[in-house]
């Protein structure tokens, strides 16, 4: 699959012009239905997008990005182009702005070709909770291709675009590039600007890259992060998140924590993990064991928290500015009712009210509180397990990606899945998922490398080194 | 008659901040515009937008917080309270709950009671709803929107409707001072919610409260507390209980009805404000606060009173409002006889821009500091001054113009005095006969026929000192 490096590289020579590129990209697009990985195409404005890159390559100028083409997710907000969420309540909101991410994609002269289906609200890990597009993963087309980020990871993974934007607040950027076989890299939180990614867990969110190389993902964040006045909770920061790549790793330290390689965590991924540590302890790196006592309660903290936020942030959507509005309400209450039940899928309901719950009266305490002490507790877990080692490694999702039709009717089941990533979100560290190889049925593998926060550059580092060695799986398709 | 039961008050009252932009957006926080032209993707909720703070906000409630003897929280956070309504697009109001700005302040009122105040806390305004009862539509303005607002709380210690209104009054007052807020009632700037109990007199238990929400006059307010008094008070004597509730005044009626019970009141869900970082003060930050408090009504009365010499009286009629104080006080600056300046103040100014609604008083302090001294140096007589100041405030202009132009100049020409005075005694040589002969009131004709010949060229006075003279002579 070609990476952005190789594309930049012939753009600048002319080997191939980006509207050429952008072509090849949308004839995939239109030959993948099935892949289902797009909500919106923008056929039209992706063309004149790279009209102006060829201008502007013409004229010697380069950038990063300039004439790469893009898709990005459909929750970050697009000026004049729908961003749906994947949900009927948002299948007509055009906003009226862009995200700081587009403006910065947009300064950097890329192309943008559409935008990519996902779990409705971002909420999920199969991507199957979409109310539009359902994306399908390109290893085989039975199964998820993870979520919520699934569709931005699909069409990475099948080609149809050079890299993708996701977002990520319990895992939606790692997991579906560990099951389509690609580098997804949730950066430290408040290093990427969220002004005009619709929220779900505010303080959990984060854009990232979803590439195939860890050095794309690179590229990508050095464009989209930065301070943004119009989010408070950036930081400013000078990461360069490729300066790493090719120094060496020898002598450097990678903590284990036994608590991710317990039961739960399927024989074929330990064994594939379990060997990327291994190859990095054979090219000079300490591998030193590491412990996470919170774990055991981070998933349940995690749907607290990220449910409670969500409660909040979803309830805007009430019929009266945007959206979906039923058909002759009788009052206004019978307007947001009705709205808002026609508008959401079972599993935002679900989650909606369940972060009500955890915020009500005389539940206070006892679950958002407790939650918060948690994430408090595994915030200073992290602390000491960076003071330790310089990267962390893990699995990043218990199994391979499963099929369509599993785990849906058991949410449970779906939230414990994610008890591998979640941590990362809670402590607001950085963390990038890998490719180590397939299993038995051919189905990718990832393992999760992360840092203590804006250590981000060391992401990219460690995961290039074992990219060199090792081919990513790749989709017959 | 021996009172039956004690009031018991508490207040909560809602502020909107003058800051020139809105609570977590840049736009326009000013009063009026169309519908909907005040919004961006922020205040009008768009998915994915952010708040950001605005400092001047920030700032200004930690002055108000300051200037009424709060406590600043030196960490304060904020907080999502939620609920569903057509005029709030986000569906939650961005407020804060346990770690407000301010707390443990406290004001004096006339009586002697001190109010405690519990806390004043930062937040922001809804927009407004407007009904078209004729096509059966509702609409949404979110102008206001985001406006930022201070709620200021107090402890129950209010004891009568009267002393509710003060306390409101003297609220309003101070943060007119403060530069903080413009506390236009009609505008909405200032609302109260009132918490009403009645308890047997002189007992300890705090009764049931019912609250009363919206108020927007401090005659509303005393008047819905003296109605609420009033039901309380029958259902008390009746043996009844007064049920926990929240309760609406009418203005028509001058009577309260019921809006919603205890069982019913919302669930607002707070918890922390995750868009929002929270805010640790420097000592410095609240030094730069405290500088920046001007002299308040009480402090401006006792320099009024103490260093000027002026009574009591005269310095609370100054500082009833600021922009009175601050003109007065612009004036003595330049020229500094405070007791003739009050005088010419309360008759000539106040009078005048108390005829219209406006803060704006047509002429500079530096030109009425002018006509003042014009007056008390005898440059123009007291009347002539005051024609001075009308001419000003219709038509503009200097004074020392005005006062030339129409003749107002007094000039102390004695060879004039002289040939006018020795012109009428030449003429009346029978009234002089008359004098000699023990009618003295002859004088006064002679003085108001010199003083008409002699008007804008002597003073009365002068005029009087050489008729004296010359009457002395004959």
């Amino acid at each position: 699959m070609a990476t952005i490096s190789t594309l930049r590289k012939e753009l600048d020579s002319k080997s191939i012009s980006s509207v050429e590129l952008t072509k090849e990209y949308l004839k995939k697009i239109n030959e993948h239905p099935e892949l289902g990985a797009f909500n919106t195409v923008c056929e039209e404005e992706a063309l004149s997008l790279a009209k102006l890159a060829d201008k502007k390559i013409a004229n010697g100028e380069s950038s990063p990005l300039l004439g790469i083409p893009l898709a990005i997710k459909d929750n970050i907000c697009t000026k004049g182009i729908t961003t749906t969420c994947s949900s009927k309540m948002l299948e007509n909101y055009i906003p009226p702005y862009n995200a700081t991410v587009m403006d910065k994609l947009n300064a950097q002269g890329a192309v943008v070709l559409g935008k990519t289906s996902m779990d409705e609200f971002a909420m999920g890990g199969s991507s199957q909770t979409s109310a539009l597009a359902k994306p399908k993963n390109p290893f085989n087309l039975e199964c998820v291709p993870g979520g919520s980020s699934g569709g931005s990871a699909a069409a990475v993974s099948g080609g149809l675009c050079a890299a993708a934007l996701g977002s990520d607040t319990g895992g939606s950027i790692r997991q579906p590039a560990a099951f389509c076989g690609i580098v997804g890299m949730k950066p430290t939180y408040g290093t990427v600007s969220r002004f005009g990614l619709v929220a779900f867990g505010s303080s959990l969110d984060q854009i990232g890259p979803m590439a195939n190389s860890a050095e794309d993902c690179g590229i990508i964040l050095n464009a989209i992060a930065g301070q943004d006045i119009h989010d408070r909770t950036t930081r400013s920061h000078n990461i360069n998140f490729n300066e790493l790549i090719g120094k060496p790793i020898s002598g450097m330290k990678i903590g284990i924590p036994k608590e991710f390689f317990g039961d739960g965590i399927d024989d074929e991924v330990k064994t594939a993990v379990i060997n990327a540590a291994k190859f990095y302890e054979e090219n000079g790196a300490e591998l030193i064991e590491v412990s996470m006592p919170t774990l055991k309660y981070a998933v349940s903290a995690y749907y607290l928290l990220a449910c409670a936020e969500a409660s909040s942030n979803l309830s805007r959507y009430d019929g009266v500015k945007y959206g979906l509005r039923t058909e002759s309400p009788e009052s206004y209450d019978d307007l947001i009712k009705k709205s808002r039940s026609e508008g959401f899928g079972t599993e935002v309901k679900r989650r909606i009210l369940l972060g009500t719950y955890a915020l009500s009266s005389g539940y206070y305490d006892a679950y958002y509180k407790k939650a918060l002490a948690v994430r408090q507790q595994c915030r200073l877990e992290h602390d000491e397990i960076f003071k330790k080692c310089d990267v962390m490694l893990t699995p990043t999702t218990p199994t391979v990606a499963y099929k369509c039709r599993d785990n849906i009717d058991d949410p449970v089941k779906m939230y414990l899945a994610d008890i591998c990533t979640v941590t990362a979100n809670i402590a607001g560290i950085p963390a990038i998922s890998v490719p180590c190889g397939i299993d038995k049925d051919g189905m990718p593998i990832g393992f999760s490398l992360s840092a203590k926060r804006f250590d981000d550059a060391k992401l990219p580092q460690f995961a290039d080194f074992f990219e060199k060695e090792h081919m990513h799986p790749v989709a017959n398709i | 008659m021996c009172k039956k039961y004690d009031t018991v008050i508490g207040l909560e009252i809602h502020a909107e901040l003058s800051t020139k932009t809105k609570a977590f957006c840049t736009c326009d926080a000013s009063f009026g515009g169309d519908p909907n032209t005040h919004i961006c993707p922020v205040c009008t909720g768009q998915p994915g937008a952010l708040p950001v703070i605005n400092h001047a906000a920030v700032e200004y409630a930690m002055r108000a917080g300051l200037a009424l003897n709060c406590d600043i929280n030196r960490y304060t956070r904020f907080d999502r309270k939620n609920y569903f309504y057509p005029d709030l697009p986000k569906a939650y109001q961005i407020s804060q709950l346990d770690l407000p700005l301010c707390v443990n302040g406290k004001v004096e009122l006339s009586t002697g009671t001190v109010v405690r105040i519990h806390q004043i806390h930062l937040e922001e305004d809804a927009g407004k709803m407007v009904h078209d009862d004729y096509h059966g539509q509702s609409y949404a303005d979110y102008n206001r929107c985001s406006v930022p607002l201070i709620e200021i709380v107090t402890e129950p210690d209010i004891n009568s409707p009267e002393e509710a209104a003060e306390f409101v009054s003297k609220i309003a007052l101070y943060l007119k001072y403060l530069n903080v807020c413009d506390a236009k009632m009609q505008e909405g700037s200032i609302r109260a919610d009132v918490n009403i109990s009645l308890k047997p007199a002189g007992s300890d238990i705090l009764g049931d409260r019912a609250e009363i929400k919206n108020l927007n006059s401090f005659r509303s307010i005393q008047r819905a507390i003296e109605s609420e008094i009033a039901r309380q008070t029958e259902i008390l004597d009746q043996g009844g209980k007064v049920v926990q509730e929240t309760r609406r005044f009418d203005d028509a009626t001058g009577t309260t009805s019921s809006l919603r019970s205890k069982e019913n009141a919302n669930d607002y869900r707070y918890f922390p404000e995750p868009d929002i970082l929270a805010i640790t003060f420097t000592e410095e930050d609240i030094e730069k606060a405290k500088s920046e408090i001007p002299l308040l009504p009480h402090e401006r009365v006792e320099i009024y009173t103490k260093e000027y010499g002026l009574t009591d009286e005269d310095a609370r009629v100054l500082t009833s409002e600021k922009y009175l104080s601050d003109f007065f006080d612009e004036t003595v600056a330049i020229y500094p006889m405070y007791k003739n300046v009050s005088n010419m103040f309360q008759t000539e100014i106040m009078r005048r821009v108390k005829e219209t609604d406006s803060e704006e008083i047509a002429i500079s302090a530096k030109n009425f500091a002018k006509v003042c001294e014009m007056a008390d140096k005898n440059t123009v007589n007291r009347n002539d001054a005051k024609t001075i100041i009308r001419i000003m405030f219709e038509e503009g202009g200097e004074p020392e113009e005005i006062a030339k132009t129409n003749g107002f100049i007094v000039v102390e020409d004695t060879e004039a005095i002289a040939n006018v005075v020795d012109a009428l005694f030449a003429e009346r040589p029978d009234l002089i006969e008359d004098y000699k002969n023990g009618k003295t009131n002859v004088f006064g004709f002679f003085m108001g026929q010199a003083n008409r010949a002699l008007k804008g060229k002597a003073t009365p006075m002068s005029v009087k000192a050489y008729l004296e003279k010359k009457f002395n002579e004959i």
